[in-house]
């Protein structure tokens, strides 16, 4: 699978390249500083944990405890890492 | 508290569907809308509750929001309240926060916030059973103890808790404490020297600190020094690239997870649910599809199939009640009123009270299940494709029962630009007041053996697609030919399925019949006596047909006559498409007052197929009936809907915009239809 190098240094896949069922850590919001802020407050700030529950154009997250919904180029400037460390 | 006391007034408030409205309605015993879906209330709305000592408080239920940060107008609305600054109610004496104990680590979140305005909190632990459900350990003693506000377990739904939340209500409640999260070390220093300034008329050190981040977000209420302090901080955050509202937010989660994980709080399981296995299917790219496209062809069927019973017997009732008048009154004016003006005025229409019942059980139980998120989530790719986000489907889904509440529901979306296209195209989405418009005409088009119910219900949706494909398009125009921008992307919370609650459903039911059928009893009644004024006087002949064309109404049909006359429509047509611009639905009553027929539905279809043009041809024709329902489609023949979104856009501009391109759009696709049927022809 491609994973990007982010200014962080790790090694990150974004959201939608994680396979369904799937456990990340965030590491990284690449999007506009309001949408960031609206992620962060939503639960997806950095270090959050997230499953991904189902990919395709859009997709369903399961973090904090609720099913969030974000369109696929959303997902696609969220920078995550596994849990387990595989990538 | 004594008698003579001013009145307590306490917010409610909670992360969106965290079951506020329930829990208001359950304590003023008023009937505010609930739903199971995010953004249900868009505007505040007061209520008194009395707490276990018989002391009167008034509630203000505030729409959801997730932070203190508000990013819509309907999260506008709910600061504003909180912060005092709310024209036409008093600061809050003390807030309710209502939090869902399935999701107590983005609930709390904006507690930790809400605590920051230094106001006495009490906090409802609600919707415990669908937490326990998951797992989910709760103790709320802990809980107090560890944030410094009471916690109260209850479930909203079911009533209970509701004794122990009066009981708290009415005792003294406590102002929460100092700051429990901590500050990151640079901004700590930013917010203390901020505060500072704020001290000399803000004692409290929680407050002024709140104040200092809200100044430090970009608001500008507060003292110079303290204002000029934020602009130089932020100024210098920003030169350092330092996220100060990002490292707060983290501060903050970090708090509420050790703090969780202090109180003994587990968190619940994922998978394996009732909504994980619908979910499967209803998200599903090919079986969701099916599922939405089912779904709407059974609300179609049953609308004709279902309905045709009760409005048999309403049918039946005016036929009797038109008899008995016949026989108890003598001949004449009074009579005439009577049986040709209120009868076929307002009889016309409350005959498809049934039909609009059906549309909003339907509704009702899409909104209360928790399917109306994954509808959104499912049409997210179309509304991206013309420029919208999911977001905006939920207000438009709104307005297949009326446009006022779906224009106010576009009070949800984030994004000024989205919001302005969605109210646009609202009142294109076909409304609970063009089915009798578009039943009666579908009767003239085609005869009843022709037409099978399924037939008529596959027509009906025909016509609710294309009412719901035209506002795609024109939303993608506007979006991105006039007004410019990017769609914002999705961000949505899909709630748990629950099963819908028949009261919630019947109580929907209700206010709308009674909505309908006030309307039919003020303005269609009003409306029906006037038109039969209109079309009975100057009385200039014992023929009915040119007694009518004689009249107030005919003379102004006949006026309109020459340009409606491309799209097929005669001067009859003409006298309904006037009288009912204030309402679609009055086209209806105007065509039974106009053909003479009492308040039978039948009667006006068989009137319409009858009319004729003065050379014998037939005017009601499947083409012509197909330009006119069409025109029904388009047409923004509400005088509300122009008063709604005058509000909501704040000014005259794009109502007067909205009612021009729908006028406009109206008459070219009826003329394009009667033009191109003809070409090839059909008649």
């Amino acid at each position: 699978m491609e994973t990007s190098q982010n200014h962080l240094g790790a090694a990150s896949l974004d959201l939608t390249q994680v396979s369904s069922g799937d456990e990340v850590r965030v590491r990284h919001l690449a999007c506009s500083p309001t949408t960031c802020q609206r992620l962060r407050e939503m639960g997806f700030c950095e270090n959050a944990l997230v499953t991904k529950i189902r990919g395709g154009a859009d997709l369903v997250c399961w973090v904090c405890g609720t099913r969030v919904a974000l369109s696929a180029r959303l997902a696609k400037q969220i920078l995550v890492e596994h849990v387990d460390g595989k990538s | 508290m004594s008698q003579d006391s001013p009145k307590r007034w306490i917010a409610v408030v909670g992360n969106p569907n965290a079951g506020k409205s329930t829990l208001f309605n359950a304590l003023t015993g008023l009937r505010q809308r609930v739903g199971n879906y995010p953004g249900v209330t868009v505007e505040k709305h007061t209520g008194t509750a009395f707490t276990l000592h018989g002391e009167a408080v008034e509630l203000i239920d505030l729409p959801g929001m997730y932070s203190m940060a508000a990013r819509s107008p309907d999260e506008e609305i709910a600061v504003k309240v909180l912060r005092g600054e709310s024209v036409g109610l008093p600061k809050p004496d003390a807030v309710l926060c209502v939090v869902d104990a399935s999701n107590l680590e983005r609930n709390l979140f904006l507690v930790t916030q809400v605590m920051e305005l230094g106001l006495p909190v009490l906090v409802a632990l609600n919707m415990v059973d669908v937490a326990e459900a998951r797992g989910i350990r709760l103790h709320p003693d802990q809980l107090s103890e560890k944030l410094g506000v009471a916690f109260i377990p209850t479930q909203a739904h079911r009533g209970k808790g509701l004794v122990e939340l009066r009981a708290a209500l009415g005792q003294g409640l406590l102002k929460p404490g100092p700051r429990q999260w901590t500050m990151p070390p640079p901004l700590a220093v930013a917010v203390g020297q901020i505060a500072s300034a704020w001290r000399q008329s803000e004692p409290s050190e929680l407050r002024a600190e709140g104040k200092a981040l809200e100044l430090l977000a970009g608001s500008d209420v507060g003292p110079d020094g303290a204002r000029k302090l934020a602009t130089a901080w932020r100024e210098r955050f920003r030169k350092e690239a330092y996220d100060w509202s990002a490292s707060v937010v983290h501060a903050r989660y970090e708090y509420v997870r050790k703090m969780l994980g202090e109180a003994g709080v587990g968190s619940g399981k994922l998978g394996g649910t009732w909504t994980d296995w619908i979910d499967a299917v209803v998200l599903h790219p090919v079986a969701g599809w099916a599922v939405l496209v089912g779904m709407m062809l059974t609300l179609f069927v049953s609308i004709f199939s279902i309905a045709a019973y009760p409005m048999g017997w309403i049918d039946g009732a005016f036929t009797w009640l038109g008899g008995a008048i016949q026989n108890a009154l003598p001949a004449g004016m009074l009579r005439d009123l009577l049986i040709d003006g209120i009868l076929a005025g307002v009889g016309g229409v409350v005959i498809f009270l049934p039909q609009i019942l059906i549309l909003f059980f339907f509704l009702g139980l899409l909104e209360d299940s928790g399917y109306l998120a994954r509808a959104a989530f499912l049409l997210d790719r179309v509304m991206h494709r013309v420029g919208l986000s999911g977001k905006s489907f939920i207000p438009l889904l709104s307005s297949y029962a009326c446009a006022i509440p779906g224009i106010m529901a576009t009070r949800t979306v984030e994004d000024p630009k989205d919001r302005l296209t969605t109210i646009l195209v609202a009142p294109l989405m076909s409304c609970s007041a063009r089915i009798p418009v578009y039943t009666t005409l579908l009767a003239a088009a085609v005869p009843v053996a022709l037409f099978p119910v399924w037939g008529k219900a596959a027509a009906m949706l025909g016509l609710y697609v294309l009412g719901t494909g035209t506002a795609f398009v024109l939303a993608w125009l506007f979006r991105k030919k006039l007004l410019g921008g990017g769609s914002p992307p999705l961000i949505l919370e899909l709630p748990p399925y629950r099963m819908p609650s028949f009261q919630t459903v019947s109580l929907r039911m209700w206010e709308r019949a009674i909505i309908f059928l006030r309307r039919a009893g003020t303005v269609i009644l009003a409306l029906s006596i006037v038109l039969w004024f209109l079309s009975s006087f100057p009385n200039t002949s014992d023929d009915p047909t040119e007694k009518l064309a004689g009249s107030f109404a005919g003379q102004m049909g006949h006026g309109l006559e020459p340009i409606l006359r491309p799209l097929g429509f005669d001067w009859r047509i003409g006298i309904g498409l006037v009288a009912s611009l204030a309402a679609r639905e009055v086209f209806v009553s105007t065509m039974s007052i106009v053909y003479h027929v009492g308040g039978e539905e039948e009667g006006l279809v068989t009137a319409m197929r009858s009319a004729a043009w003065p050379d014998g041809a037939l005017i009601y024709t499947p083409l012509t009936c197909l330009a006119l329902l069409v025109f029904y489609v388009y047409a923004l023949q509400c005088l509300s809907t122009v008063a709604v979104a005058k509000r909501e856009t704040g000014g005259w501009k794009w109502p007067i915009f909205m009612l021009l391109y729908m006028t406009g759009l109206a008459y070219l696709a009826a003329w394009l239809v009667q033009g191109v049927g003809r070409a090839l022809g059909f008649s």
